[in-house]
């Protein structure tokens, strides 16, 4: 299969988990707290696995100018979240009814989508099979996130088509942002620590100011950690055998 | 063998620099505690960025393994610092628990940097003043961190540059054997490293940034922890 074919089917799958998440709310039973802190600490510990091994490459080689990207997607991360007012809200409350909460939710979603997306697209550019790997760990975080995206617009009046609709069209830009990232960053000179430090610096301001709070909100530290470390531990020696 | 030690001693010494910014510290707020512990979590990360990628080159598998065992460490050592009434200078309970272990795993910390020490002056002694300085330059944002959770508690600036020292202690004590023997350390220079890097993921994660998110805002937290990370990062592969 084409290099940029194998992108495009992975990211997409990545993006087509979503409905999956909705599927659980439809048996009315209430998602316990812990489950979702878990499955955050499960998203912080994969984001922060792919931000190490991407930064393994292009921090050795660029220090400098990759360090320099991380800043910049800290700062545009940062910016973007206190732009949209979002910077500090809880983004899994179950019990929400407030449209606009709805709508920050669906931001937030897109924004973590292409972020994401730029992960699966630079990990592809490691390898192939590690870039499968990421796009398939970004999948299974995509299933919990819907979970929670689907409850709110449901419990806005959404039919379920629509709510699984909107679940996957925020997570779409995921699939054009690896394709782009894949195609283009090679094709420009120079680019490739710039845009390596950007999704690093991107990845750990999310797991920080969104996946991390929300973890310990709902479960305790020591189990948090461990999720967390063990998720990210795990990308980390994938990444050894995956070559 | 006497002048591996001595430059050992001089990197540790250099870990006292980084309690100087402190002294302008004395609030007690939770604010200002969430926020140090934010850049003391940035700084051990960045720290440990660095450790993960030079133990790689000696092996992977052994690193992860080492970095469980890091993990295992401040779980019992918190548990079982938990059980006892302990006093940290004047401060008691929960607080003094968290200094403790911050010593403890910075400690244990410096044991795998000194093992490095040692084995790169067997690389041969040309480089010895350069390697020295690296590596005192490096201990300064460590006795940061130290101090960033050390000092908003209530220790004193004096207390917080000496027990960064302390903790910078067996980096001159094992460069010496390490040089020695190099054959052994090097051997085991893989699972030292991952431990050191283990044990300061797990510290932040399970102690730091948790009391972090209950006092400051999380945007804010997100900012200092991920900004002091690439800025450690930046400046341990650089100098």
């Amino acid at each position: 299969m084409d290099p940029i074919l194998v992108v495009l089917v992975f990211a997409t799958l990545a993006a087509f988990t979503a409905p999956l998440g909705i599927l659980p709310l439809r048996s009315r039973t209430a998602v316990p707290p812990a489950w979702l802190g878990w499955a955050n600490a499960l998203a912080a510990g994969f984001m922060l696995g792919a931000a190490y091994v991407i930064a393994e490459t292009a921090l050795v080689a660029h220090p400098v100018r990759a360090a320099a990207g991380a800043l910049l997607g800290i700062a545009y991360t940062h910016l973007s979240h206190r732009a949209s007012g979002v910077g500090d809200i809880d983004l899994n409350r179950l019990d929400e009814v407030d449209p606009t909460y709805g709508y920050r939710i669906l931001f937030v979603s897109g924004l973590h989508g292409a972020m994401e997306g730029l992960a699966i697209g630079l990990a592809m550019l490691e390898s192939l099979p590690f870039g499968i790997l990421v796009a398939l760990a970004m999948a299974v975080h995509n299933v919990p996130e819907a979970a929670v995206l689907g409850s709110v617009l449901r419990s806005s009046g959404l039919g379920p088509v629509r709510t699984a609709g909107l679940a996957v069209a925020a997570n779409i830009g995921q699939v054009l942002l690896a394709i782009v990232a894949f195609a283009i960053v090679p094709a420009v000179p120079g680019l490739l620590p710039w845009a390596f430090g950007f999704a690093v610096g991107g990845l750990t301001y999310l797991a920080f100011s969104e996946l991390l709070p929300e973890a310990y909100d709902r479960a305790g530290p020591v189990s948090i950690a461990l999720v967390t470390s063990v998720a990210t531990g795990f990308v980390v020696l994938l990444r050894g055998i995956v070559r | 063998m006497v002048q591996v030690f001595l430059f050992g001693l001089v990197t540790a010494l250099a870990t006292g620099l980084g309690a100087i910014p402190f002294a302008f510290v004395r609030s007690v707020s939770p604010r200002v505690v969430a926020y140090t512990n934010a850049l003391a979590s940035g700084l051990m990360l960045g720290a440990s960025f660095g450790l993960l990628a030079e133990g790689a080159e000696f092996g992977r598998l052994a690193t992860l393994i080492g970095a469980n065992l890091g993990v295992l460490f401040v779980l019992v050592a918190g548990k079982l610092l938990g059980d006892h009434e302990l006093e940290f200078g004047a401060v008691r309970g929960e607080d003094a628990r968290k200094m403790t272990l911050i010593v403890l795993v910075m400690t244990v910390h410096s044991i795998a940097e000194g093992v490095a020490i040692g084995t790169a002056f067997a690389g041969g002694t040309t480089l010895a003043i350069v390697i020295t300085a690296a590596i005192a330059v490096h201990n300064i944002p460590e006795g940061l961190a130290i101090s960033a959770v050390l000092r908003p508690r209530g220790a004193s600036i004096a207390a917080c540059a000496g027990w960064s020292i302390v903790s910078s202690l067996p980096q001159p004590l094992l460069a010496a054997p390490a040089f020695l023997f190099v054959g052994t350390f090097s051997a085991l220079l893989p699972y030292g490293i991952g431990f050191a890097a283990g044990a300061m993921v797990f510290m932040v994660l399970v102690e730091l940034l948790p009391e972090a998110f209950e006092a400051g805002r999380r945007s804010t937290i997100a900012l200092l922890v991920s900004v002091a990370m690439v800025t450690m990062v930046l400046f341990q592969q650089t100098l």
